[in-house]
């Protein structure tokens, strides 16, 4: 079992239900959840969390003005994000990279994938 | 002389106005050429869209029941399996080996029924998937719905768009969605961005 917080950032409340069920399976099992980048710079202000998994496509604040947002935060900017969505265009990728996602996994995704990015990016 | 000068000139008037109008309806007619064409070539994307999501909702729901299918066989298997060993401790003719080995396999059977269960939730990410194809389809149609409005309101000369209608059109909640959403394998866009973050 792992000691670490992770915020699970979707708006779809089902595609938050299979990450957090697949985080716990994964040894990960405290998790909150937010259902859209507003939401979740809220929580974060508030709860103390070591690792975050956002969507983009989200409804008031999309995936990567959240990431840039936490960016910008010098008491968030180096936290750790993986990007969990559906846009697997070469120049969203890039996009994504830039504003400074630290790995990135196109839906559907399968739990030993979820995994694996998650021990790459804490390896750093 | 005079009758035909002022038969001139109001002839001359009545072909300007007819032209005046010519002209206007041509005008309108380019008008409505531009949205009808564009609401032309989003039918066939909003139908392609619709299309998708009913293959991959069925593709979706047979692997379920596939699992299912498997999962249910072995509880039957299982039950069973702990049926006959309870019969026979009860007559006291159980081998113990022979216990093991019956015990061992229901395990098996058992871990095998919680691994597909989790195999069933990730294939419920389709849920996600199709919801963002139909938002796609949605804005096609309701794009389209405008282009529509527009037309109406060209034909008519004025704004003909009643307010229920655009009551209804400012209720309709913000979509947020990805028009290239699918449920295929994606197993060449992985490698291609593990590739793009490992020169990072």
């Amino acid at each position: 079992m792992s000691d670490l917080k992770i915020l699970a950032v979707d708006d779809s409340p089902t595609m938050r239900r299979i990450i957090i069920n697949t985080l716990k399976r994964a040894g990960f099992t405290d998790v909150i959840e937010a259902g859209d980048g507003k939401e979740a710079m809220a929580k974060l202000k508030v709860e103390t969390v070591n690792f975050v998994i956002t969507d983009w496509n989200m409804p008031e604040m999309d995936g990567l003005t959240f990431v840039k947002s936490i960016r910008s935060d010098d008491s968030l900017k180096d936290l750790p994000v993986l990007m969990v969505t559906t846009r697997s265009v070469k120049d969203d990728i890039v996009e994504a990279l830039q504003a400074g996602v630290n790995n990135y996994i196109v839906k559907p995704f399968t739990p030993d994938t979820l995994k694996e990015k998650i021990e790459q990016v804490l390896q750093g | 002389m005079a009758v035909n000068e002022k038969l001139y000139s109001k002839m001359q008037q009545e072909i300007f106005a007819l032209a005046s109008s010519v002209g206007e309806v041509v005008e309108k007619f380019k008008q409505l050429h531009h949205p009808l064409s564009e609401s032309h070539e989003r039918v066939p994307k909003a139908t392609e869209q619709l299309d998708k999501i009913s293959e991959q909702t069925e593709a979706a729901a047979h692997q379920m029941l596939d699992m299912v299918e498997g999962i249910t066989q072995r509880e039957s298997d299982i039950v069973a399996g702990l049926t006959e060993l309870k019969t026979k401790l009860s007559a006291g003719t159980q081998d113990n080996a022979e216990a093991e080995s019956t015990i061992d396999g229901l395990i098996e059977k058992a871990d095998k029924n919680c691994n597909d269960a989790y195999t069933i939730m990730d294939v419920l990410q389709f849920q996600d998937i199709t919801s963002q194809q139909m938002n796609h389809a949605a804005a096609l149609l309701e794009d389209i719905e405008g282009r529509l409005d527009g037309i109406i309101s060209i034909i008519h000369g004025k704004d003909s768009s009643n307010k229920e209608k655009k009551k209804s059109t400012s209720k309709r909640a913000e979509r947020a969605y990805d028009p290239h959403a699918d449920m295929y394998e994606k197993k060449t866009d992985q490698e291609m961005i593990d590739s793009i973050f490992s020169k990072k």
